[in-house]
């Protein structure tokens, strides 16, 4: 039997017409228009200077000068490329993504999970861990980005004053022992070509407790009988752990998963407060490099578009992929 | 003895997370010499609660906090409306094309957002809108949160028809149905949608940057950055700030947390 009750146009219209004219006007149209306007060339500003270049966004962005020998103090990535590509600044913004992506997605996820077996315990007062757990999640924006800067000051932060500590406390063990330790000087973090990524991985989990949530969520379905069932055939608690909640949750692991993914590849608002001269471009990530494009000028529409499109068809891929790997790994009850 | 660790997980876990809004208030607190001295404390000697005074006259800050409040209000309250009845009409009517245009609705779900920024740009450009908070605002209102109307759609599908056919039989449109049964019974529903995207859009940074210029328009989270880059002179004033900007997250957070634990769980069936 269907839910739904029939019904004049008029009713159906007025309740409908802010999604119709939403999705046709602000959606399906500026999806057209963003492929389209990805094979011109085009600054933005007069509608007559719009030129049809074909392909040739994708190409010079993906372009790479084979005929060059890649230097000892080139990336070592372009060596993947073989050559040396004519828009660094994208390759450099996707090993940067992709650097960060792959450090803060799996961190991210393992903590959350961690955080919410500590949490899935039938004990007093949880529920105030919880909200202190999930509060940065709900908080994680430009002032937060703020705080964790002021927090990775190289010279008066707190995490190098611990760091400042500890190495103290080490040299002066050692040197009870007779030890000779080298001088050290403490990181530069968001002020150095290779801290900056550390930093924001770092800063990163600190906003884990939406995906906490959602595996505490998960954690609480499972069925106690499945627990029940394997103390009786003996298995001890790791067991229980892989055995049981693994594959019991392994719904909630394939969504935040993608999630994180998605949002990872997307994220503009760390690198954005963040990105400092000192960097040297370490935090150039994919979407700061598509708002300098179109945004800045001189704004490039046409090639921002390209790069656009190359985000959508990445976000695809990865999702299609994490979604057909899936079957191997993630359980669903049948009912 | 189990429990006592467990306790001790917990609680230095709990330090771990609250550590960067100890250390944020700590140097709120403190006149500039002492933030920069390598004299350490765990709570300043002499709290110096002129700070906070201080950084909110140093920029208009209360007129970013304002900005914020109407942007966030106004586009909370039109996604809630457009896309909870768009939900009403894809779970209780019949019509022909639904089952169309809702496989269109999961398209679009899948789309990301970031592939209509340069489309939008160049329309609210041409419409005459930069520099307003139309485009900031607009979007919410012709239901462009398509997740929120999927989410209204699979709550009003789950109540029984046998509550509104009784209205129906007494006459009542399905607007007086919508307002006064479904929505009130879709609590939880409606105020995880609203903590969701109020929270969206009190830290949304790419649409007040790209579309705003005038300073006095500025959301707090374009007017931070404007501490933020003249940082170093007075980060005690940056992090006093900083800080006043969470609170109106906190306080929804708290207001509401009694539903939305609840909500967050039905959000992810």
């Amino acid at each position: 039997m269907s839910t739904a009750q029939t019904t004049s146009t008029g009713t159906f219209l007025k309740f409908l017409s802010p999604w119709l004219v939403g999705t046709s006007v602000l959606v399906l149209l500026p999806v057209i228009a963003s492929l389209v306007l990805s094979f011109t060339s085009w600054d933005g500003l007069s509608i007559h200077d719009i030129h049809w270049v074909g392909s040739a966004n994708y190409r010079q962005i993906f372009e790479v000068d084979s005929s060059r020998e890649v230097g000892p103090n080139d990336p070592w990535y372009w060596r993947l490329l073989g050559g040396i590509p004519k828009d660094a600044q994208f390759y450099k913004s996707v090993y940067n993504t992709t650097i960060f992506a792959v450090f803060a997605v799996p961190l991210g996820l393992a903590a959350a999970l961690g955080l919410a077996l500590l949490l899935n315990q039938p004990l007093r007062g949880i529920s105030a861990f919880r909200t202190i757990y999930y509060l940065p999640y709900i908080l994680s924006g430009v002032g937060t980005i703020l705080l964790w800067q002021w927090l990775f000051n190289p010279d008066v932060g707190l995490i190098n004053l611990f760091l400042k500590y500890l190495v103290t406390l080490w040299t002066w063990t050692s040197g009870l022992f007779g030890h000779q330790t080298s001088p050290w000087s403490p990181p530069a973090w968001l002020y150095s070509p290779q801290g900056c990524k550390p930093a924001v991985i770092l800063m990163n989990l600190w906003g884990m407790g939406g995906a906490m949530l959602i595996f505490l969520a998960a954690l609480q379905n499972v069925p106690p009988h499945l627990y029940a069932a394997a103390q009786l055939d003996g298995a001890n608690r790791r067991q229980k752990f892989r055995c049981i909640t693994l594959p019991q949750i392994s719904p909630a692991i394939l969504f935040n998963l993608i999630a994180g993914l998605s949002g990872a590849v997307r994220s503009f608002k760390i690198p954005y407060v963040l990105q400092h001269w000192s960097q040297n471009d370490g935090l150039l990530f994919y979407m700061l490099y598509v708002y300098r494009s179109a945004f800045e000028s001189p704004a490039r529409i046409g090639y921002a578009s390209a790069l656009i499109w190359i985000l959508f068809v990445v976000l695809f891929v990865l999702t299609a992929l994490t979604l057909l790997t899936s079957r191997r790994w993630v359980h669903y009850e049948v009912r | 003895m189990r429990t006592l660790l467990q306790y001790l997980g917990l609680i230095l876990v709990a330090i771990l997370v609250g550590m960067p809004v100890w250390w944020a208030i700590n140097t709120s607190l403190q006149p500039l010499e002492s933030v920069y001295s390598s004299h350490f404390q765990i709570w300043p000697d002499h709290p110096q609660w002129s700070n906070y005074t201080d950084a909110v006259s140093r920029l208009p800050f209360l007129r970013f906090l304002f900005n914020s409040l109407i942007i966030t209000t106004t586009a909370v309250f039109g996604t809630v409306l457009s896309t909870s009845m768009a939900g009403y009409v894809f779970a209780r009517l019949r019509w022909t094309g639904r089952s169309w245009c809702f496989g269109i609705l999961m398209g679009t779900l899948l789309i990301p957002s970031q592939v209509y920024l340069i489309p939008h740009f160049l329309m609210f450009e041409r419409l005459g809108w930069l520099n307003t908070y139309k485009p900031l605002i607009v979007p919410g209102f012709l239901a462009m949160d398509v997740f929120y109307v999927f989410l209204f759609r699979q709550f009003f599908r789950s109540v029984p028809l046998a509550y509104t056919e009784a209205a129906l039989v007494d006459g009542a449109t399905h607007w007086t149905i919508y307002r006064r049964i479904l929505l009130p019974m879709s609590k939880p529903v409606v105020i995880t949608v609203i903590v969701m995207n109020a929270v969206f859009h009190w830290q949304d940074l790419m649409t007040p940057l790209i579309y705003l210029n005038d300073i006095e328009k500025f959301p707090l989270a374009l007017g931070l950055r404007m501490y933020q880059t003249m940082d170093g002179d007075w980060v005690n004033h940056l992090m006093a700030a900083s800080l006043l900007s969470l609170i109106p997250v906190t306080l929804l957070f708290f207001l509401t947390q009694r539903y939305l634990m609840r909500g967050l769980v039905l959000t992810e069936k």
